[in-house]
């Protein structure tokens, strides 16, 4: 009990969250302008359209590699779905209401599931249609028209979840970030936000 | 007053496939030979490549009694009046419309993606060794000095009539000839007269942007950015409204567990 903080995320966990945390800005600072000329300006960042593209395959990779390890490592909690995350999901987490009744979280919330099996789904989809629209002539004309579209589709709602990913864990939830930075959380935080994996590191 | 705009008649019916416009093509716009094989038809080069911005696409059958017919057709970017290409490419001024309505490209602004080959109704464009694309793009250069274009000024058989849209079409349809391209994607550049249906030529019978590439730009695209204003608006509103989760003290506040 002497302790004020619990260990949240290891080392490796972190290392790999920043690496596809950077990846994925890689990609959005040089995918920006491939998405629309509004943004071709962004293009600048690269030295022009084809360095940004060159930037866009090599930290497409990157992301597609770090971002799936990132699923894999935690895919068995993000789909074990218990009864108090069906409350999470019923109640969205109390977010929309001002006394927020009593959710009895494991590690990961059912908020946080739901965001790790669409980054999962994502980066596996925007791999293939990232590969597809790389190399075009090797693939039907209709199936590159729809992967380029789904790209995009899947970028549009990839950076919309990102700025909620990015709110909840930071000025959202205080305390947060310091288990993604550091390691560890404190106890307080643990206490309040994942009580039932609070009670298991505590018991340890 | 804007400029006329400019572009083809192409008769297929005069036709005869002396592939004259292809060598004139070749010489204007310095391009070099493909090598080919003979595979049994006159018909050469089978497609369009980067060295090869139109050519004669045969049509070869024959009838139960076996004789043969022929059916020629200059294949070609159209310059249509709504170009997917144009629609998709990242690149300004990589392919761009002259004041007379043709799709040029210029490929030191061109960045390789490729979007252009994708969104083409047509299936024009090509890109060679310098990973750039090529297409035809009317002889502009020629056209904007007053001349015909390098394939028309060769033809021998006023098969490839070059002049203002308009004049060419209403000349055509005096001429009783039902045409192909007048209105498809805001009318094309290259109209056809031709002697079959579009599709026995392997042409779209009614041509426009691939549902795909609509999609993509006129869906996502302006939805993705009211998406990403939406999403940032959202969250504000929500830390004005419900604001942060505060942590409670230990052992004191009642609503030290109580949220997710």
């Amino acid at each position: 009990m002497g302790k004020r903080y619990v260990e949240r995320f290891n080392t490796a966990e972190r290392v790999l969250h920043w690496f596809v945390a950077a990846s994925f800005f890689t990609l959005l600072l040089s995918g920006l302008g491939l998405y629309s000329r509004l943004f071709h300006g962004y293009f600048d960042l690269f030295g022009g359209g084809v360095g940004a593209i060159l930037a866009h395959k090599y930290a497409g990779a990157i992301f597609f590699v770090s971002s799936l390890m990132l699923f894999l490592n935690h895919a068995k909690e993000m789909f074990t779905f218990d009864e108090d995350d069906r409350k999470w999901i019923r109640s969205l987490g109390g977010y929309l209401s001002k006394n927020p009744e009593h959710i009895n979280s494991g590690k990961f919330n059912a908020g946080q599931k739901l965001f790790g099996i669409f980054m999962g789904g994502a980066t596996l989809l925007l791999g293939v249609t990232g590969v597809i629209n790389w190399v075009p002539e090797s693939f039907p004309r209709g199936l590159v028209q729809f992967s380029l579209m789904l790209h995009g589709l899947l970028f549009v709602l990839f950076v919309m979840l990102m700025i909620l990913h990015v709110y909840l864990t930071t000025i959202g939830n205080p305390g947060t970030l310091e288990g993604m930075l550091y390691g560890n959380v404190r106890r307080i935080w643990a206490r309040t936000h994942h009580p039932k994996w609070y009670k298991e590191v505590e018991g340890e | 007053m804007a400029q006329v705009r400019m572009g083809f008649l192409v008769d297929t019916s005069r036709c005869i496939a002396c592939r004259s416009c292809q060598v004139a093509c070749k010489a204007w716009n310095h391009l070099d030979a493909d090598k080919t094989v003979e595979r049994g038809s006159y018909e050469n080069p089978t497609d369009l490549t980067p060295n090869l911005y139109n050519r004669i696409r045969f049509l070869e059958s024959a009838d139960a009694g076996g004789n043969v017919k022929w059916l020629f057709m200059n294949e070609r970017c159209v310059h249509c009046g709504d170009a997917g290409c144009m629609k998709v490419c990242p690149a300004p001024g990589a392919l761009h419309r002259t004041e007379e309505g043709i799709v040029v490209f210029d490929k030191e602004k061109c960045i390789s993606c490729k979007y252009c080959v994708s969104a083409c109704p047509f299936n024009i464009p090509r890109y060679g060794a310098d990973d750039k694309v090529t297409k035809c793009h009317l002889c502009f250069d020629r056209v904007g000095a007053g001349r015909l274009p390098a394939c028309a000024q060769a033809c021998p058989t006023q098969t490839l009539q070059f002049g203002g849209r308009d004049a060419l079409i209403a000349k055509a349809k005096g001429a009783g000839k039902k045409l192909y391209g007048e209105n498809a994607l805001e009318g094309l550049g290259v109209v056809y007269a031709l002697e079959e249906k579009p599709e026995v030529y392997g042409l779209p019978e009614n041509p426009s942007i691939p549902t795909s590439i609509f999609l993509w730009k006129d869906v996502v695209r302006p939805l993705g950015i009211l998406g990403f204003w939406g999403s940032v608006a959202a969250v504000v509103v929500h830390y004005v409204t419900f604001g942060s989760r505060q942590l409670e003290e230990d052992g004191k506040g009642k609503g030290g567990d109580a949220h997710g």
